[in-house]
């Protein structure tokens, strides 16, 4: 990790996505032990992993980490935190009006 | 095993009866309306923390109250709860006013998108942590997210909105949250929902003529799902009593502040919403406030003044701004969002530096619900 440049690696994935009634779910787990830290980012290659309503589809995938310089990663830490209005069930939404 | 997309992708005849679209085309006649269907993409935050220090909680303090509340959750008395049966009454969402259908179709979205985002977070923490205790809490939380997020997807699907878990594909980029801001706001969020579906519950038990979907009867047991998940951390924050004292109990206040006015603003953007339920959302504001207050004072050492001639003042402000910062985005005029941004930013701040009411927290933390 360089301060100001990124690095990428990839890494073989599991994804689980569940589109149940009893679970409504999508996980991505690395297996090869790779750690995801503050502002990396993802991609898991391929089309997206669709399960049909009632389904649990698992996937072996391939990933794309996109490890954060050490300043995003720093500022990341900083500012994350601001992100947790998501949580409340009446965050969300870009519709205003009144 | 490996589920396949399709049995033209199939070495094997068990294999390809085994295909998606066989099953689908032999139980679930909605394929082909599926195509109709239009397409919500979720798009939850991925979030990530400090796990050596979650991993160094040492929860022998409350261990007895720990224990029950985990066996509790082990138990699953909801099992089961989450499906529709003859309770769920049909309902006609064509005929359904077209404001108030998309204003609840949106209070659909966000509900099934917070308890997907909680389920993404509580799962990586279950995964990345090694302390017992907390992994086997976040697993259970991740349960229930999941769960109601299923039935809410349920609910959906009739409105003819299918929800699109392809996000995973998309680039994502993870965020950071501080562990201790984690127990401060899931603890909020989530006893502020219990607050919030306990209020609706009561209000069409006494007016069922409000009802306007059948959804809102379910809403006492998934409360108890959120009002279990607070009280572990509640817990959680009673290990260490520097979590509650000197200066972080600014960051609480913090919390507390934009977790209430956000719900005001928020839920003033839904008037249809709350007209067919027969709520005015001033007086259902204050009733969530003084549960959620009531309640957070089983662990914080302070609760907001709701009655203070600021409170009400403030977030008529803020909602105001508010609103005039999305017109001014759309429009695109770049001196009114400035303004309104300011405006936005003081009604904060006055509301923030309202002085808080002071209290004893009880020895004894756990609570049940008792709305």
């Amino acid at each position: 990790m360089g301060l100001f440049t990124r690095t990428t690696e990839t890494a073989p994935c599991e994804v689980e996505v569940s589109h149940r009634f009893d679970s409504l779910h999508a996980h991505v787990k690395f297996l090869n032990g790779a750690i995801i830290h503050p502002g990396d980012e993802v991609l898991v290659h391929g089309a997206p992993v669709m399960a049909p309503y009632g389904e649990v589809v698992r996937e072996e995938r391939t990933a794309t980490i996109t490890r954060a310089s050490g300043i995003e990663r720093a500022w990341t830490r900083m500012t994350g935190d601001f992100e947790f209005m998501e949580l409340c069930e009446f965050s969300f939404s870009e519709e205003v009006s009144v | 095993m490996k589920d396949l997309q399709h049995s033209a992708d199939a070495s094997t005849v068990e294999e390809a009866m085994a295909a998606q679209n066989y099953e689908q085309a032999i139980v679930d006649s909605e394929g082909a309306t599926a195509l109709a269907m239009q397409n919500t993409l979720l798009t939850p935050r991925f979030y990530t923390t400090d796990f050596d220090e979650m991993d160094a909680i040492d929860v022998s303090p409350v261990r007895e109250d720990w224990d029950v509340l985990i066996g509790q959750m082990q138990a699953d008395p909801n099992k089961g709860h989450f499906k529709k049966n003859e309770d769920w009454d049909h309902i006609d969402w064509e005929g359904m006013e077209p404001k108030l259908k998309a204003e609840f179709i949106d209070f659909l979205v966000s509900s099934c998108t917070a308890e997907f985002s909680g389920c993404v977070l509580y799962k990586e923490m279950k995964r990345r942590g090694n302390n017992e205790d907390i992994v086997t809490l976040f697993q259970l939380m991740a349960r229930d997210e999941a769960r109601h997020a299923g039935f809410i997807n349920d609910a959906l699907r009739e409105a003819g909105i299918a929800v699109n878990l392809g996000f995973l594909t998309q680039k994502k980029k993870y965020t950071y949250f501080r562990p201790k801001f984690i127990y401060y706001a899931t603890y909020l969020s989530e006893k502020i929902g219990y607050a919030r579906y306990i209020t609706i519950y009561r209000h069409l038990e006494a007016n069922p003529e409000h009802r306007f979907h059948p959804i809102f009867k379910w809403f006492k047991e998934w409360c108890n799902d959120e009002f279990s998940h607070g009280e572990a951390f509640a817990l959680l924050m009673k290990t260490d009593p520097k979590l509650t004292s000197g200066g972080n109990v600014w960051w609480i206040k913090f919390f507390l502040t934009a977790v209430y006015s956000t719900m005001y603003v928020r839920d003033h953007q839904r008037p249809a919403f709350h007209a067919a339920l027969g709520v005015d959302p001033d007086w259902y504001a204050h009733e969530v406030f003084t549960k959620t207050s009531e309640i957070s004072k089983q662990v914080f050492p302070i609760t907001l003044d709701i009655d203070h001639p600021r409170w009400q003042r403030g977030l008529e402000r803020l909602q105001k701004a508010n609103a005039d910062l999305a017109e001014a985005k759309q429009s695109g005029n770049i001196f009114k969002r400035i303004g309104a941004s300011a405006r936005a930013a003081s009604a904060f701040i006055s509301l923030y530096t309202i002085p808080a009411k002071q209290h004893d927290v009880p020895v004894s933390t756990r609570l049940e619900p008792a709305y």
